[in-house]
């Protein structure tokens, strides 16, 4: 589904990706682990086209188009989505209105007709439920006054809502106290874990794949994957240390 | 061309973001007969009265005015601008304890100069809510003179919509004890304008609040100038404007707060924003407060920037495409200022047409 080859990626001209290659199946969850600093943050942006990322050298391909050539909103549109490390706050749009309006432009870039309003609104509140948030929090601004846990959720709804086929997630799991965090991770086995979808976990620890169970574990450090291999590896790492486990 | 018509001159510090040039060439435009039909610039929504104004004569065809009355208007100002509005205008006077909902005015110009003077006279307890709306081209000259006796009630709304041309509104407002000014302004077109008040709360507990939002593109210039007055105790004021500036154009916001001797326990806010969507376009702020009373809060702030970068790529990254995601956090930022609209009609059709001018301009 997800193909990576030898990505070199840079932020004002400095190198951050040396080199990666990465390739996700469907049906598949991968978790990506490394030390702070070894790109794994740059590699979720690069992935989902933020503006200020440049790709040097390499290659993504995703279900078989050119991911590189697509706009951040175009990536989404083809099933891509990149759940934030920060989200961010937005004053004065309601969650509602950004995610009707975001389900709607997809929707529409497909070639799909628009959802009701009254049908936006029953999935919106059937995904909320799902992941124990406030339903008075899909009124409000998006993230605003939201702490750290719920804007991890808002995003998990988010991406209920949306429905993507691929999902990177970049550090969901912090900021999070246990309950939350095992919202969280029911959240990614229920959206995502199905055979034509697929999630790519960035993660720091390893308390987060007790909850979702990854087909691979990949160790990222200066910008490459320097080790591969199952679930067994998160122990190691979390046991051992980056240092000792990539070395 | 000053010189004929005696107009300030940006030489003067009350004036010296004044677009005068395009006010100047708007005087002597010549007349062309306006394609626009007044009717679709009423609010269907609102059954109030209604008035026509087309290049400032009063057109009975396209009215309704109920209890305005249209009647030579004699109150005088030394405002350079507003002194030349005289003559013919419209009244509202209400008696102790009326209500007149849903009131609107449309003016439609079709080139050269029109004056128009208005006065509004609320007695006690009374309540009304008046929306005007601005369109077609030439100079439009407003005065307008406001009495709000204590207890009563004034809403009122004003788009700027004109397709060219000038626009220059002057209020002068004295507002008595516990009664409540809030009037916003919208300007969305493609004229240059200048907004221009004063408001004096003069009785205990009064409230006023003059705000509203200026979009700007290609060369054009709007401005808002405005001055509140606390001469009482207990008063509370809010000035909420919003500036969006695209292209090469300008949009500036001078407000000023005062705050007299015995006006203790003010509460007043001033809140002046600019939003830049374009390197080359300019936003100009001066936010001005002057206080002599020693038990005051004035929260202030006034701030010029861009779409923020990383809420641009969030928006992106779920689907929205470029242009969207710039309209919808404009239209946010503009929100602030025309969510003071206590009208949901009104405040709808403004949102309306602030988002229509930001499909154009993004």
């Amino acid at each position: 589904m997800l193909k990576i080859e030898n990505l070199h990626a840079e932020i004002d001209g400095k190198e951050i990706l040396k080199g990666l290659s990465l390739e996700v199946n469907a049906g598949e969850v991968h978790a990506i682990m490394g030390p702070n600093g070894a790109g794994k943050s740059t590699l979720g942006y690069v992935l989902g086209g933020r503006p200020g990322y440049e790709v040097t050298a390499g290659s993504v391909t995703f279900a078989g188009k050119d991911l590189l050539d697509m706009e951040a909103d175009e990536r989404a549109a083809a099933g891509l989505f990149l759940g934030f490390q920060y989200p961010v706050e937005i004053p004065g749009i309601s969650n509602v209105q950004f995610l009707r309006e975001a389900l709607n432009a997809q929707r529409k870039a497909r070639g799909e007709g628009p959802v009701s309003g009254a049908d936006f609104l029953k999935l919106a509140r059937s995904q909320a439920d799902l992941l124990g948030m406030n339903q008075e929090m899909l009124k409000r601004p998006v993230n605003v006054g939201f702490s750290g846990g719920e804007k991890k959720r808002n995003e998990m709804v988010q991406m209920g809502i949306l429905g993507p086929k691929f999902a990177i997630l970049d550090e969901t799991d912090s900021g999070l106290d246990i309950d939350a965090l095992k919202a969280v991770g029911e959240g990614i086995n229920r959206i995502m874990r199905a055979p034509d979808k697929a999630v790519l976990l960035i993660t720091h620890y390893q308390r987060l794949l007790d909850y979702v169970q990854p087909d691979k574990v990949h160790v990222l450090a200066d910008g490459r994957i320097v080790k591969s291999g199952g679930p067994e590896l998160a122990v190691d790492l979390e046991r051992e240390g980056y240092a000792e486990v990539a070395a | 061309m000053s010189e004929v018509l005696d107009l300030p001159t940006t030489r003067q510090e009350g004036w010296r973001w004044a677009d005068m040039a395009t006010l100047e060439a708007a005087a002597t435009s010549a007349p062309a007969s306006p394609a626009i039909d007044p009717k679709t610039l009423f609010l269907d929504t609102l059954d109030g009265p209604r008035l026509t104004f087309i290049d400032g004569i009063f057109e009975p065809a396209h009215s309704r005015p109920g209890p305005v009355q249209v009647t030579a208007i004699g109150e005088a100002t030394e405002h350079p601008l507003g002194r030349r509005a005289a003559g013919e205008g419209w009244l509202l006077s209400l008696d102790k304890g009326a209500a007149v909902p849903g009131i609107q005015i449309v003016h439609v110009g079709s080139g050269g100069e029109n004056h128009v003077p208005a006065r509004i006279e609320l007695g006690e307890d009374a309540t009304a809510s008046v929306t005007e709306t601005f369109a077609g081209s030439g100079w439009a000259n407003r005065l307008t003179q406001i009495v709000l006796a204590r207890g009563s009630r004034l809403m009122r709304s004003v788009r700027l919509l004109q397709t060219d041309g000038f626009v220059s509104i002057r209020d002068e407002a004295t507002v008595a004890q516990a009664a409540s000014l809030v009037s916003v302004f919208l300007g969305a077109g493609g004229m240059g304008s200048r907004i221009d008040g004063e408001i004096r709360l003069a009785g205990e507990g009064a409230y006023g609040e003059m705000g509203g939002a200026l979009l700007t593109r290609g060369s054009q210039k709007q401005e808002a100038a405005v001055v509140l007055r606390h001469a009482e105790p207990d008063g509370t004021s809010r000035q909420v404007w919003r500036a969006v500036a695209a292209d090469m154009s300008t949009a500036s916001l001078a407000a000023r707060a005062e705050v007299a001797r015995d006006a203790q326990r003010t509460d007043g806010e001033q809140s002046l924003r600019g939003l830049l969507l374009n390197r080359s376009a300019t936003v100009n702020l001066k936010p001005e407060l002057e206080i002599f009373a020693d038990d005051v809060k004035c929260a202030h702030g006034a701030t010029v920037g861009e779409l923020d970068e990383r809420a641009l790529f969030y928006l992106q990254s779920r689907g929205l495409p470029p242009a969207r995601a710039r309209a919808l956090l404009t239209h946010a930022f503009v929100g602030d200022a025309l969510d003071r609209i206590g009208e949901e009609a009104v405040r709808e059709a403004f949102a309306a047409d602030a988002d229509t001018w930001l499909e154009e301009a993004l």
